[in-house]
């Protein structure tokens, strides 16, 4: 079995010793959809307000929650931990790949992401919410959402790396988070005033968030789905060498 | 110096940080050697650069200067082979405080290649040896201070390495617990492994090590047998020295001086 998988089940293990991380990851998402929801619903009727797509509001604000959740991963956390506990340097000192270190971490997050949007997504079909796309927008919404999770996970793992401090990972989660509210996540991008237009047009998230509603709100819409899968590509490709370079470099 | 019998050899170690106040020169050239099959005491005050040496023999930190080798492999140049052949321990036992004493020596008998069965069969046998079986199925984090270091040591052992660097690793235990240690080391010497240990506690070195060297200010000050270093400092004296003198006199410090850096400790 390769390090990264070894690395990887451990910390799968690792997070299933931790059910009140995973119990937040998934509380806080479920919470701003339920508030957020029950603020807006009111003003966007779905019988009259066409970008719903004859869905209720909970609908549009499901890749918000998605997002969310896929951006409350531990790993970087865990790993800051584990390089102030010590436990890193053991494992540098084996003859392992330096990247699988940093990589075991992501292809856990990769599984956390998969259960966790599939047990969110499943938990709102019983609110009136639908998956237009069908079966294949479920399983591309699912991948979508956990691709996210792993480039997210990817840079709060650099942040750590580069800090080897819990407090600063936790302070620099902070900076990426505006980008997930930088997005047209209460409207349609057209709907927003300019300079929020423009910010969210600037900004990668909103591309995600696009594909994510389209598959929830229309059937298979390439136009709004490749985009979304183009910014997890070219923002993870980055986040892989930029870590690869981060281990191989680390003293 | 003989090369053919070499298990460690640094040749004008040095190691350089860049900090906020300029360039911190942690290590200003370590030459030494450490024979197949001993036990080799590195000794020094706190901030002498022991953990720095120790970190680049391991591959830990890179070389900003000098060479070395570890059984007769240039750790800069193939770092792997190097951490093939040898187990580290460090100052703070680095244990994973989420996975079983048993898992963790599992995982680390996986990440060296074993397979399933025979991380297991190792991670038992490693468990029985250091005297864990109870504890074996607990998570690390609830481990007693002792019971941390014997399951770092173990782990440090799973390969079953020809080099063994241990670093400070009786430090914070009850004297107890730091004979246990002594005895896992001698039994662990025993069976051939090379030992390179760093401590603060002379008496410690006294007892366990074969040869040691003294490290101050980033550089070699002494190198001997205690019993040759004792000799040499009590023929300049005229008076019987121990260890203790050999270091405050190696190291320019007086006892008031030394006071917290060395630590005349007994098990």
């Amino acid at each position: 079995m390769s390090a990264t998988l070894t690395l990887g089940l451990r910390s799968l293990r690792e997070a299933l010793r931790q059910p009140d991380a995973l119990f937040m990851t998934m509380f806080i998402p479920i919470f701003f959809l339920v508030v957020n929801t029950g603020q807006a619903a009111e003003v966007f009727p779905s019988s009259s307000t066409g970008f719903l797509e004859g869905q209720g509001y909970g609908a549009f604000q499901l890749p918000i929650t998605l997002l969310l959740a896929a951006s409350f991963g531990m790993a970087a956390l865990f790993l800051v931990e584990e390089i102030e506990g010590g436990y890193f340097d053991k494992l540098r000192a084996m003859p392992i790949p330096r990247s699988s270190m940093v990589m075991g971490r992501l292809v856990a997050e990769a599984v956390k992401g998969l259960v966790l949007s599939s047990v969110i997504v499943l938990l709102s079909l019983p609110f009136g919410i639908t998956i237009a796309s069908g079966p294949i927008g479920f399983v591309l919404l699912i991948l979508l959402s956990t691709l996210w999770g792993v480039v997210y996970a990817g840079f709060m793992q650099l942040i750590a790396l580069k800090t080897r401090s819990a407090a600063a990972t936790n302070s620099g989660g902070l900076i990426f988070f505006p980008l997930l509210f930088l997005t047209p996540n209460f409207v349609p991008r057209d709907m927003l005033a300019k300079p929020m237009e423009v910010a969210a047009t600037l900004n990668p998230v909103t591309y995600l968030m696009e594909a994510l509603r389209s598959l929830i709100l229309t059937d298979l819409d390439w136009g709004k789905i490749l985009p979304g899968f183009a910014v997890v590509a070219v923002l993870g490709a980055i986040m892989l060498a930029l870590n690869v370079r981060m281990i191989k470099t680390y003293d | 110096m003989n090369r053919a019998v070499a298990a460690v050899r640094a040749e004008g170690l040095v190691k350089h940080y860049e900090g906020g106040d300029g360039t911190v020169e942690a290590v200003r050239g370590v030459d030494l050697e450490v024979r197949r099959g001993e036990i080799f005491g590195f000794l020094g005050p706190n901030g002498a650069g022991k953990s720095t040496t120790v970190k680049m023999l391991t591959t830990l930190l890179t070389i900003t200067a000098g060479r070395a080798e570890v059984m007769g492999t240039d750790v800069a140049q193939d770092p792997d082979a190097v951490r093939r052949c040898i187990g580290v321990a460090l100052q703070e036992a680095g244990l994973d405080p989420r996975q079983t004493g048993r898992e963790l020596l599992t995982l680390h008998g996986r990440l060296f290649g074993f397979g399933k069965a025979e991380a297991a069969a190792r991670a038992q046998e490693l468990l029985e040896l250091v005297g864990l079986e109870e504890a074996a199925d607990r998570v690390t984090k609830g481990y007693s201070g002792g019971m941390q270091r014997r399951l770092d040591l173990a782990a440090a052992l799973v390969h079953e390495p020809e080099v063994l660097f241990l670093d400070e690793p009786t430090t914070g235990l009850d004297p107890a617990s730091r004979l246990t240690v002594w005895d896992e080391v001698r039994r662990i010497n025993g069976r051939g492994t090379t030992v390179f240990l760093t401590t603060q506690y002379l008496e410690e070195a006294d007892q366990l090590c074969d040869r040691l060297a003294i490290i101050d200010d980033g550089r070699i000050v002494r190198e001997g047998t205690p019993e040759s270093l004792k000799a040499e400092l009590s023929e300049r004296r005229g008076e019987e020295v121990s260890l203790d003198d050999v270091f405050l006199d190696a190291t320019g410090r007086t006892r008031d001086r030394a006071a917290g850096e060395v630590q005349e400790v007994g098990a």
